[in-house]
């Protein structure tokens, strides 16, 4: 089994907070299967998403990702940045340009850093953002702008940004947190199988146990900035997940947790 | 209790001390109050009819304003771009932007005309002063609004290009300006709106532009070419404003 990702003994302390956000963390994301990142509010898993994406620096360990180890002082090389994609919770839409030019951004990392910066996307960019906009099921929307949409078709289009780079790892941050849980459903449908049909590796978080189960073939427990369990779904047992979500205690509160 | 009845008792000997105090260090005695009202019935009744032989002073004042607001706005957005980004929270450090955002506020606190009278005693009559003047004073918004443009950017967009791989010019130009443009855009129009509406009064003090006409005519008591003027001002004022609103709805 090859993996995807590699982390090994990988901590984070957010400037300014006390507790680290990511403790010790060991976890093998394999690739070509989706991967759930299940855990309470606070586990860690955006921070550890956004160490994978590269968006982070001042951790310590060692992380590797798609082969290629990452340093945790440097942004990776801007060639390698395309390969993995981002869907984030809050969609990260420029509002008010169009469905196609928000696609159309996810092909910036694949163009010359001069054509990205001053020209125009090439016929062959055009081609894979409306493909990207079919197999999202938006394509009537492309000329729309997008503050005229609602919160599952914005998701849409966040993923069509994301298959526009042409991925082989998507990263996906609670992304169906802030929709009803039809579209919640829908969304993620919609995810896993255009990354299976594209042969990429998909690892989402969430916080609701009966997604994961739904969606992954594996799921990683965290709480704490620690992985809790990490195992294929069929072996998910119902104490592992009582266990995950357990009232935080009031030393815990205090910020004394390493006493219980 | 008892202290709330005697703040509400100083509060009103405190009113009623100004109003007597006005009263009596100004010369409004009693007799020229009542005599004001059919002076200035007087007054309004040589302005009609407004005299229409002024056209010609009306379309050159005119245009002189016009050219004063055109420029100074220019001045004002020129020296609100690096004025803007060092007042913006998000781009310096606050050993930086807060010393300049107290410099626009003490600008902003000098109002048009008394820097317009300043820059009339500098540079001499005419447009010239009118267009330091409106340039100066309209930095004092115009830098302000700027740097709010610069930190209302949301960051997410901006990440999300990071992560797709795209360079600073290229998350400057698909992700920062998108979002910055059409504010940027409504403040200056809005900005030059009200240089253009500051602007027609700054001839009272020499300083260029129609007003100048409506000084003379008033000083040389031809009330009725003034009450031409004055009623070409209020047409341009609610010319501007239909323009504004106009504008208004295509950036919202
Ligand atoms: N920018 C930040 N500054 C300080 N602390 C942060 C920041 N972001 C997250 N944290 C803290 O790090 C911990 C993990 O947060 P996060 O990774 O967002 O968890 P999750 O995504 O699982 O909710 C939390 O205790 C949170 O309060
Ligand atoms: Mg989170």
């Amino acid at each position: 089994m090859s993996a995807a990702a590699q982390i090994g003994d990988l901590s984070f302390v957010h400037q300014g907070a006390g507790l680290p956000a990511l403790d010790h963390v060991s976890l093998l994301v394999p690739a070509g299967e989706s991967t759930a990142l299940l855990g309470p509010s606070g586990a860690g898993k955006t921070t550890l998403l956004a160490v994978l994406d590269g968006r982070l620096r001042g951790w310590r360990g060692r992380v590797s990702v798609l082969g290629a180890p990452l340093h945790p002082d440097q942004a990776p090389p801007r060639g390698s940045r395309p390969d993995v994609g981002f869907v984030f919770q809050e969609f990260a839409l420029v509002e008010r340009a169009t469905v196609l030019r928000n696609v159309l951004n996810g092909r910036l990392g694949r163009m010359s850093p001069l054509r990205a910066a001053l020209g125009s996307p090439l016929p062959y960019d055009l081609e894979v953002a409306r493909a990207a906009l079919a197999d999202c099921g938006i394509a009537d929307l492309a000329e729309r702008r997008v503050d005229s949409l609602s919160g599952g078709q914005r998701q849409r289009v966040a993923i069509a940004r994301c298959l526009a780079q042409e991925p082989r790892l998507i990263l996906a941050d609670e992304p169906v947190s802030n929709l009803d849980p039809a579209r919640a459903a829908e969304i993620l449908t919609l995810l896993t199988g255009v990354a299976r049909a594209r042969g990429a590796t998909v690892l989402f978080s969430s916080h609701q146990p009966d997604l994961a189960r739904r969606f992954a073939d594996r799921i990683v427990g965290m709480r704490d900035g620690r992985i809790a369990f990490d195992v294929a779904v069929g072996d998910l047992s119902d104490v592992a997940i009582t266990d995950l979500y357990r009232e935080t205690t009031a030393l815990q509160v205090i910020g004394l947790r390493a006493v219980t | 209790m008892r202290s709330r009845g005697f703040g509400s008792f100083a509060a009103g000997a405190l009113v009623a001390g100004a109003v007597l105090w006005s009263f009596a260090t100004t010369d409004v005695e009693l007799s020229r109050l009542l005599s004001a009202g059919p002076r200035i019935a007087d007054f309004l009744g040589r302005m009609v009819p407004p005299d229409p032989t002024v056209m010609n002073e009306i379309v050159k004042g005119s245009a002189e304003t016009l050219r004063i607001a055109i420029l100074g706005s220019l001045g004002a957005v020129l020296l609100s771009v690096p004025l803007g980004i060092l007042a913006s929270e998000t781009m310096v450090s606050p050993a930086l932007y807060r010393p300049v955002r107290t410099l626009l506020a003490f600008i902003r606190a000098i109002p048009l005309i008394l820097v317009a009278m300043l820059m009339v005693g500098a540079v001499g009559l005419g447009p010239l002063p009118g267009i330091i003047a409106v340039a100066f004073h309209a930095t004092g918004m115009l830098a302000k609004f700027y740097a709010e443009a610069i930190d209302g950017v949301s960051r997410a967009p901006i990440a999300a290009l990071e992560s797709a791989g795209a360079g600073s010019l290229a998350q400057l130009r698909y992700a920062i300006w998108p979002q910055m443009a059409p504010v940027v855009a409504r403040d200056t129009i809005f900005r030059f709106e009200l240089n253009l509406r500051e602007s027609l009064i700054l001839g009272i003090v020499g300083a260029g532009g129609i007003g100048f006409y409506i000084q003379t005519y008033v000083r040389s008591f031809q009330y009725d070419k003034a009450a031409s003027v004055t009623l070409a001002v209020i047409a341009m004022v609610i010319a501007i404003e239909a323009i504004n609103v106009a504008l208004r709805r295509r950036f919202a």
